[in-house]
């Protein structure tokens, strides 16, 4: 029988999946019109079949395009009919992040993928002239593929791709609960899951798109490469497809850098590189590219290395699918923090990635003839030979990264049981930081080889002053960090090197020429960023060290966070710290860390700053701690809550909060204590305002003055009143709620002289502590200065090449 | 001997000591067994957490050691020590990996990667939530 189920809008589901299909399908289309077009042999044919896949392009990208804002007006609209919109937004999210929901999930983030891709063949299409059907013809391919990441086509026991459309009641999850199939059922989904707290952070509103369109773009190079193996043109979509290895280079390379400052702002990962699998999944292609541009350029200037580019256009490419194969397969299982889980797509994923490759070697054998070349030597002093030998280093580089990577992937295919290195960090920084080292050099030197040939006396001379000047400031550098290992002090020399020889190419060479200094300006930028990157990481300073510790012994060195009960004042570094409370704002609790400085001279402590590092009650992920910092010009000081108690985080507003009084039989000038003040019994004061007590002038009312001093050596007066009415005896308490501490006064002992007080504590008084970690990274701004000159040089670099490129032409 | 084909054998060597050094600096997920057997040997060790033992941890004394017990996939339970704070939510956790050697009975570990059930997905406590039961 079929049920009516109320409140649902399907028609936004069938349209959707109507849209899905017409853009799958017109992506096909469009391949075979433009495949045709790119082999057609007279004038008429070919215009008439680009002129079908031009159509069928615009059909397949207004599909993408409504797709994407059917999805966003579901989440607008909270239609949790729909699984996805379930799953990835609630009804209190704000608006700014409903775009993270949109791409929280993996059908989301395959369709931001697509939607660049159509956006970037748009753009092609507007500019690339006779280049437009071969490399339409392969981008349009590529969609294909990702369109049918997200068809969700149930054909016999296989499932294409994971429909973003599929309905709560029908999605496995739910379609085994009996609510689900009452007609009503709607009604008592009150509200979504809503989107993970921990990416409600406005990093997760721009480092997806950005990464996403750096992902996307490396398709350009990659397309235009194997369109002049079709075209049996081995070398001429080297200078189109330069301006898009660039700008892949810069959104690549700026999404990456916005995952790092993510994950240093938002993450408590201690720093912004951790060499996460899913980190290094981003970077590996990022290496790849950049060693493809250089051997590029070598080929524009002497037709050599053409080999090269097309394996490192491939590998990029291939690359950025397999990383994405790393990130959502769930193979990476134990090694990753925040890796996908498998979504049934693995192996359409490795379809995918092996038809490409297939392709791809396919071109490039059936083409060997024409890509090989002349195999004349390069001289030992030409600019060329040294690029090259750059681009080999990054290489290396990303093959070490990637090997070390794909363990997980090795154990798999190999049936082994390796784990990864124990000390990943510092393994990762054995191999990188040598590495990092010879392309700062190759970076510094390469500019001052002219192409084909240069004096070898020119060279000493132009690099002499660089060398000097880097070698001063090297040392200078070392004095005043005393680097612990001598591979930190080569790549501190080499990057300062290639920092200085760089500025000094861009001075007295171009002139400071703007439309010539592309290629200075990144490289001074990659410079600072090793530098930020070295100093910042190898000076890092742990200064919550906790002294109270037992030593365990060279094994265990890291003693490194500090216990810190509510109102202490504890020395840390240079500094004196306080934990002076918390507060909650939804989700998040904010521990206010103060910051002191003594201040010899008076005695006094100085409010510095006040840092609110954030413990974040996460159901989804358990409950994640967020660090604050407090950035200075030549360092952060960075703070994390490594521990804290999260069972008592509602008690103050319940009565129940404090304990049983405990009564104390005391004189006037005694003393009693409580878990965090000192109590000291003033005096007695019977003239009580018994009118503010509502009393009669016969009632009797006694106060007892009460000094309390907490561990600061403030003082404070509370006054509880003894009193008696008629035959009814009571007390009227007093209250100091900074302390948690209650008075009551309950009798008045005239045998001995004494009275009856009574005190009572908070709870959590005796247990209110946070564990926290800090750290300082100096000199971290380098690292982002660095970042802001890589890109504005790439940048420049783009420019050029497009200006060439018209030169070209015309 | 052209300059291509040192280049070219440079590489290879290199890549080489990348694969060997991987390897070798790797270490392998094994049991509680296997670390009692080699004690100066650092392993990876996944198991579960005993929870019916109750966790060491006095932050008050010493907020830098907690102890719990963690049993592996052989079912052998290890006392283990955990040089750091206790982790956030470590009483959710189910299967977690931990990272270090055997010493006197007690494995000392220097990392503990915990994996949440509950990770980028829904389960079962979602599905609760939203039947509003």
């Amino acid at each position: 029988m079929e049920i009516n189920y109320i409140g649902e809008e399907l028609f936004w589901g069938k349209a959707g999946n109507f849209l899905l299909i017409l853009a799958f399908t017109s992506a096909l289309l469009s391949v075979v019109c433009y495949l045709f077009s790119t082999f057609a042999k007279s004038d008429t044919e070919i215009s008439s079949w680009k002129k079908l896949a031009r159509s069928s392009f615009y059909i397949h990208g207004i599909s993408v395009l409504a797709v994407v804002a059917l999805i966003f007006f579901l989440i607008h609209q909270h239609r949790f009919e729909y699984y996805y919109v379930w799953q990835h937004s609630s009804t209190i999210l704000p608006l700014k992040y409903m775009w993270a929901c949109f791409w929280e999930g993996q059908e989301g983030s395959f369709l931001l993928w697509t939607f660049w891709h159509a956006v970037l063949a748009f753009i092609i299409i507007r500019s690339a002239g006779k280049w437009e059907m071969p490399v339409l013809s392969i981008i349009m391919l590529v969609q294909v593929f990702l369109c049918s990441m997200v068809l969700g086509l149930q054909l016999g026991d296989v499932k294409i791709g994971s429909n973003p459309f599929i309905l709560l009641r029908n999605h496995p999850d739910f379609a085994s609960l009996p609510f689900i199939h009452m007609p009503d059922y709607l009604s008592k989904i009150k509200d979504g899951r809503g989107l993970n707290p921990l990416l409600q952070n406005y990093w997760m509103v721009i480092h997806p798109p950005t990464l996403f369109l750096g992902f996307a773009s490396t398709v350009v190079p990659f397309a235009f490469g194997m369109a002049g193996l079709m075209k049996k043109n081995a070398r001429e979509w080297i200078r189109p497809a330069l301006p898009w290895t660039f700008f892949s280079i810069m959104i690549l390379g700026t999404g990456i850098l916005m995952g790092g400052a993510w994950a240093y702002e938002a993450l408590s990962f201690g720093g912004f590189w951790a060499w996460d699998p899913v980190e290094n999944a981003s970077l590996v292609p990022w290496l790849t590219l950049v060693a493809a541009a250089h051997v590029m350029l070598i080929n524009i200037k002497n037709g050599k290395a053409l080999l090269s580019s097309f394996l490192l256009i491939t590998f990029t490419f291939v690359l950025v699918l397999y990383s994405t194969f790393l990130t959502r397969s769930g193979i990476l299982g134990d090694t990753s923090v925040h890796a996908f889980t498998d979504l049934g797509m693995t192996g359409q994923l490795l379809i995918y990635m092996l038809f490409f490759i297939v392709l791809a070697v396919w071109l490039i054998i059936k083409n060997y003839k024409i890509i090989k070349g002349n195999n004349e030597e390069e001289h030992l002093l030409s600019r060329e030979f040294w690029m090259f030998i750059g681009a080999l280093v990054l290489v290396i580089s990303a093959v070490q990264i990637i090997f070390t990577t794909s363990l997980p992937v090795v154990n798999k295919l190999f049936d082994s049981n390796l784990a990864p290195p124990a000390e990943a960090i510092s393994f990762y920084n054995s191999w990188q930081v040598p590495i990092a080292s010879i392309i700062a050099l190759l970076m510094a030197v390469g500019q001052f080889f002219k192409y084909r040939q240069t004096a070898p006396r020119d060279i000493y001379i132009k690099l002499l002053p660089s060398i000097i000047l880097s070698l001063a400031a090297a040392i200078c550098i070392h004095l005043v960090f005393d680097f612990a290992r001598w591979q930190y002090v080569m790549l501190l020399f080499c990057a300062i090197f290639a920092f200085a020889a760089n500025a000094d190419y861009f001075i007295r060479i171009i002139k400071g020429k703007t439309s010539h200094s592309g290629a200075s300006i990144a490289h001074m930028g990659i410079a600072f960023i090793m530098l930020g990157a070295l100093i910042s990481n190898a000076e890092q300073i742990v200064i919550s060290r906790n002294n109270l510790n037992v030593d365990l012994g060279k094994d265990f060195p890291n003693q490194e966070n500090i216990l810190l009960y509510k109102g202490d004042t504890l020395p840390m570094g240079e500094y004196y710290i306080k934990y002076s409370g918390k507060e909650k704002e939804g989700v998040n609790i904010f521990y206010n860390i103060d910051y002191f400085k003594a201040d010899h001279k008076s005695g006094k402590f100085n409010k510095e700053f006040t840092l609110k590092p954030i413990v974040q009650i996460n159901e989804r992920m358990g409950n994640v701690s967020e660090p604050a910092t407090k950035r200075f010009l030549s360092r952060d000081i960075y703070t994390h809550i490594t521990y804290a108690n999260l069972e008592n985080l509602d008690e103050h507003e319940k009565d129940n909060d404090y304990s049983e009084f405990k009564m104390h039989d005391v004189a006037v000038g005694d003393t009693l204590t409580a878990s965090n003040a000192l109590i000291v019994v003033e005096a007695l004061n019977k003239n009580v305002d018994k009118k503010a007590l509502l009393l009669n002038d016969n009632d009797i009312a006694v106060g007892v003055q009460l000094k309390v001093i907490d561990v600061n050596k403030s003082s404070k007066y509370v006054e509880p009143i003894f009193i008696i009415k008629g035959q009814t005896t009571y007390t009227k308490e007093a209250e100091l709620e900074l302390l948690g501490l209650r008075f009551s006064f309950n009798n008045i002992l005239p045998e001995s002289g004494k009275i009856q007080i009574g005190l009572s504590e908070k709870k959590n008084n005796s247990r209110e502590f946070i564990i926290m970690k800090a750290i300082i990274f100096p000199q971290i701004n380098i690292l982002w200065t660095g970042c802001l000159l890589m890109i504005i040089g790439t940048w420049i670099t783009i420019i050029k090449r497009r200006a060439q490129l018209k030169t070209v032409k015309s | 001997m052209k300059k291509t084909h040192i280049i070219g054998i440079i590489v290879i060597a290199v890549a080489l000591g990348v694969i060997l050094s991987t390897i070798s600096s790797s270490s392998t997920y094994a049991t509680f067994s296997e670390a009692q057997a080699n004690p100066g040997a650092t392993y990876h060790i996944v198991g579960k957490v005993n929870k019916t033992i109750p966790f060491e941890y006095n932050p008050e004394v010493n907020a830098n050691i907690f102890g719990f017990h963690l049993v592996d996939n052989n079912g052998t339970e290890v006392n283990v020590v955990y040089n750091g704070a206790m982790p956030q939510d470590f009483e959710r956790s189910e299967q977690i990996v931990v990272i270090g050697k055997m010493n006197e009975g007690s494995f000392h570990c220097k990392q503990i990667l915990m994996k949440c059930p509950s990770k980028y997905n829904g389960n079962d406590a979602d599905r609760k939530a939203a039947s509003g039961a």
